[in-house]
């Protein structure tokens, strides 16, 4: 008790220590009927999220070799670069031929241990 | 979590726990503040089935209002005496009609103790508590909040919202009522002997 509290009840302060000591107490059928409707009343627990969850199927293989490729703008490149090699190698357009033939001639073909499709499957 | 265990646990950690659905929680509130709500009405009502129906009703509104309970706004315990009052004085003002009947005051309940002493505790608060009940509401409301219950002049302005003067104005009335309602009773109950 405050010394505050204690100057104010002054010649009453014994009468509140004898009202203070008599506390009323519950019943304890009282208390158990209020922790049932505690319990009633109570909002369903929030779910819990799993650890991860959704985070595997982002983290996969595919994911690590776009890494390692330098993304998608590269997986672009890349996708273009096979798409062109094989056109190129199925049917080259006959401008590209001559000019092939114009500036390196003949040899070019003795020059060229690869095809179009291997560039492209290379990458390149 | 066993909650009974810890009591440095906060009412407010509590209720927010209890929103989030932990059952711990619920029983750890109901022990801490049942008792508490059910005293305040006792000592209001003197009557244990209305007390018991005020303090349920105080806590179901506490359990309906836990998952909008905005931390750090309102003390639990403040909000829930608030509730108890208002719904004490309500009962008190439907049972009298606005008026304290002193031929409705209760008999004290017999004493079980056997010591003499007991019994003089005993009946010096049974008298305290007649003489509350002779007190105008709000008086008695204020007197029961700070002296009884132990709370500070701002917690009961805002159980009763009112102002802090309003209130030391009101405790001391109350005080000065009860002298003069216990004067007579000193003797009786064994203070000239202390």
């Amino acid at each position: 008790m405050t010394d505050k509290r204690k100057a104010e009840e002054g010649g009453l302060a014994p009468w509140f220590e004898a009202g203070r000591a008599e506390v009323p107490a519950p019943s304890g059928d009282w208390l158990a009927r209020m922790e049932a409707m505690a319990l009633a009343e109570q909002p369903a627990p929030r779910p819990q999220q799993a650890p991860d969850a959704g985070a595997a199927p982002r983290g996969g293989w595919l994911r690590e070799m776009l890494g390692v490729l330098g993304g998608w703008p590269a997986m672009a490149g890349l996708v273009a670069a096979c798409a062109t090699g094989i056109w190129f190698g199925a049917a080259a357009p006959s401008g590209v031929s001559d000019w092939l033939s114009a500036s390196a001639g003949d040899g070019i073909s003795a020059l060229e241990p690869a095809s179009g499709f291997d560039y492209a499957m290379l990458g390149l | 979590m066993p909650y009974d265990a810890m009591s440095d646990t906060s009412d407010e950690s509590l209720l927010a726990a209890y929103a989030a659905g932990e059952p711990a929680a619920a029983r750890a509130l109901t022990l801490r503040l049942g008792p508490r709500a059910f005293g305040l009405a006792m000592r209001m009502l003197k009557d244990r089935a209305e007390a018991e129906d005020v303090a349920q009703e105080a806590l179901l509104r506490l359990w309906r209002a836990a998952p909008g309970w905005r931390m750090g706004e309102a003390k639990v315990s403040t909000w829930l005496y608030r509730v108890v009052s208002n719904l004490c004085i309500d009962r008190m003002r439907r049972r009298h009609g606005g008026h304290v009947d002193l031929d409705a005051v209760a008999e004290p309940e017999d004493p079980a103790p056997s010591v003499e002493r007991s019994l003089q505790e005993t009946a010096r608060g049974t008298a305290l508590q007649e003489a509350l009940d002779r007190l105008p509401e709000r008086q008695k409301q204020a007197v029961v909040l700070r002296h009884l219950e132990g709370l500070s002049n701002p917690e009961i302005a805002e159980i009763m919202d009112i102002g802090v003067r309003a209130v030391e104005s009101l405790t001391a009335r109350g005080r000065k009522a009860l002298e003069g309602l216990l004067q007579a009773r000193r003797s009786e109950l064994g203070y000239d002997d202390d």
